[in-house]
């Protein structure tokens, strides 16, 4: 029987103030097309790679022509506001938009597959370790744009339901790397852990002047005032330096250093077909993971058009670098695996507590929080290293 | 007095008055996504039919389509203007008098048909807190309606403590306010009582109670 041929978007921002991450997202999914293709399937995708360059009207103009030209699916994307952008053109041509990338939640189109996670599955194990186990009084450093203001907010929320208190909350323009200001406040604050939500260059900026600056004043940043993000990832870490690359805490549903057989195929193939980085992240494995389950879905619908292929994606499963990962049919997210881990002076993150189960996605906190916002549930994760 | 926001609305109801012709759109899907069940009551000679006596404000939500003209009737509170539990109206034909219509109902937000799943949030968002907030504006009209009533009370004490003591004005209501403060009374409620205890009671009817001073029917969710 002859593969049924699909052409699929790929919209990246290759190149600006966060095109590291978004090159690693890139190889991940240009990794599982490559893959599919060796597998020699039912299906052959067919990547037709765009860069919006991080420009907001770049990524519509170019969502516009993907669907112009026929193109039904596209994985793309890594921040919130480039995704709302596009929205509304994938819905007005319905088509279907893979986005590969952890978010902030509040928000299920029916355009959009989220195979990225979703906040109960990053922010809320963040704030009960840091609650736990670092301390009760958090300055909030983030990108002025809504995933920093949302997740900062989410993050607000749960940690007053422990007592603890947000001192302060500063917010840089994105790719803004003047930080003498809030790096000031911050250490008048003295607060027990800063929650960074910067992204890109501002964010490896901020962790090299925080370091120096502490180390200026003999602080031990990392054991006095350590860094937590829901972002960070082991091509940011080669980006801020060995200087100051160490102690950072790091929430997330995917770290390259887990050890499983299918992450050690995943590191391995990702190495041989970049040699030249940038290495891998959990946002080029949710890349990954959105084409993998795109061609097993449009295998099972045998058509690309958004209607079937949304039919088909409900319960896709598939052994991810991370474990088992599904799609939940109401919510169109993913099922993942939480995870805090802490960056070491190699470039790599070591675990410290895991989720025993990939646990459900829940973009609206339906679940994980009480009907009047105070008290927050997030998933038990068990000790991997403390 | 301070209303709370809801964010979750996880366990609620929805009770959608629609004509079921496909322009309901994402509403069901979306509302179950938010945690919300639906359920669509029967219209039965061009009324819906719901149990009005069951509804819960903490529960229930209640959408109308404006183009289903009289199929809901529920009482609104006619001073607070307030229906029973928070009303979402489904906009079809954009008509001044359909639009009214829901007003009249209480709606506090509105979704146009039809229902595109990116509205549905917002809607319930803003349904469900301008229903509180309105709520709580109502109770707080209330409480003050009743005090500046109860103003009327506080000059006669005020003047009968003159009178009785030799106070001079400021005397009078300082002694009548730290008064009403060790009794943890507002001031009128407090002047109130002052002047039932030493009025001649059996045979003077119609003297304010605490209970209309207090005053307001809460209707939080």
């Amino acid at each position: 029987m002859a593969r049924k041929h699909y052409r699929i978007g790929v919209m990246f921002s290759t190149t600006g103030s966060y095109s590291v991450v978004a090159r690693s997202m890139l190889n991940g999914a240009l990794l599982a097309f490559q893959e599919i293709a060796e597998a020699g399937g039912a299906v052959a995708l067919e990547p037709v790679v765009v860069n919006p360059s991080g420009d907001l009207v770049r990524y519509r103009a170019l969502s516009l022509e993907l669907l112009g030209a026929g193109i039904r699916q596209v994985v793309g994307c890594y921040t919130s506001s480039s995704r709302k952008e596009v929205i509304p053109c994938f819905e007005k041509f319905d088509g279907l938009l893979w986005y590969p990338s952890h978010y902030e939640g509040f928000e299920s189109s029916d355009n959009v597959i989220y195979t990225g996670a979703s906040p109960n599955q990053h922010v809320l194990p963040l704030v009960d370790y840091l609650a736990s186990r670092v301390g009760a009084r958090a300055f909030c450093v983030g990108s002025n744009y809504i995933w920093a203001w949302e997740n900062n907010r989410i993050f607000r929320e749960a940690l007053t339901a422990r007592r603890g208190t947000v001192v302060a909350e500063r917010y840089l323009s994105v790719g803004d790397t003047e930080f003498d200001q809030v790096i000031s406040a911050i250490l008048d604050q003295r607060p027990d852990f800063v929650f960074n939500n910067l992204i890109g260059t501002s964010a490896y900026a901020f962790f090299r002047a925080f370091r120096a600056a502490c180390r200026a004043r003999g602080i031990d940043q990392v054991n006095e005032i350590p860094v937590a993000s829901c972002t960070l990832s082991e091509p940011e870490l080669a980006e801020i330096g060995a200087d100051a690359v160490d102690g950072h805490l790091s929430s997330s549903v995917y770290f390259s250093s887990l050890e499983s057989p299918a992450n050690a195929a995943f590191i391995q193939a990702y190495a041989r077909a970049f040699p030249d980085g940038p290495v891998s992240s959990a946002d080029a494995e949710a890349s990954y993971i959105a084409v993998k389950l795109l061609a097993a879905t449009l295998e099972q619908a045998g058509i690309d058009d958004a209607r079937t292929v949304r039919a088909a994606v409900a319960n896709q499963r598939l052994a991810a670098p991370q474990g088992e990962v599904r799609i939940d049919p109401q919510t169109h997210h993913a099922w993942l695996t939480p995870r805090i881990a802490r960056s070491a002076l190699n470039g790599q993150f070591e675990v410290l507590l895991e989720a025993r189960n990939p646990i459900a996605p829940d973009p609206y906190l339906v679940q994980s929080s009480p009907r009047f916002a105070s008290a927050m549930r997030s998933p038990v994760l068990r000790v991997v290293q403390s | 007095m301070t209303s709370r926001l809801l964010q979750n609305f996880k366990g609620g109801r929805a009770l959608v008055v629609i004509g079921r012709n496909g322009r309901e759109g994402a509403l069901e899907s979306t509302l179950a996504k938010l945690g919300v069940t639906t359920e669509y009551p029967e219209i039965v000679g061009g009324r819906a039919q719901i149990d009005v006596g069951g509804l819960q404000p903490e529960r229930d939500i209640l959408f109308v389509d404006g183009d289903l003209e009289g199929a809901v009737a529920i009482e609104v509170n006619p001073a607070s203007r307030l229906p029973p539990v928070p009303v979402i109206g489904l906009v079809g034909v954009e008509a001044p008098s359909r639009l009214k219509a829901l007003v009249n109902l209480g709606a506090t937000s509105f979704l146009r048909k039809p229902v595109h799943g990116g509205a549905v949030y917002t809607s319930l968002f803003m349904g469900i807190n301008q229903f509180l907030l309105r709520s709580d504006m109502y109770a707080r009209v209330q409480d003050l309606e009743g005090r500046r009533r109860g103003r009327r009370a506080v000059i006669r004490a005020v003047i009968l403590l003159m009178q009785e003591n030799g106070l001079d004005e400021e005397g009078a209501y300082s002694q009548l306010r730290r008064a009403s403060m060790r009794a943890r009374q507002n001031l009128e409620l407090y002047c109130e009582e002052f002047l039932s205890r030493r009025a001649n009671p059996p045979d003077i009817p119609g003297r304010a109670t605490s209970t209309t001073l207090q005053g307001g029917t809460k209707q939080a969710m």
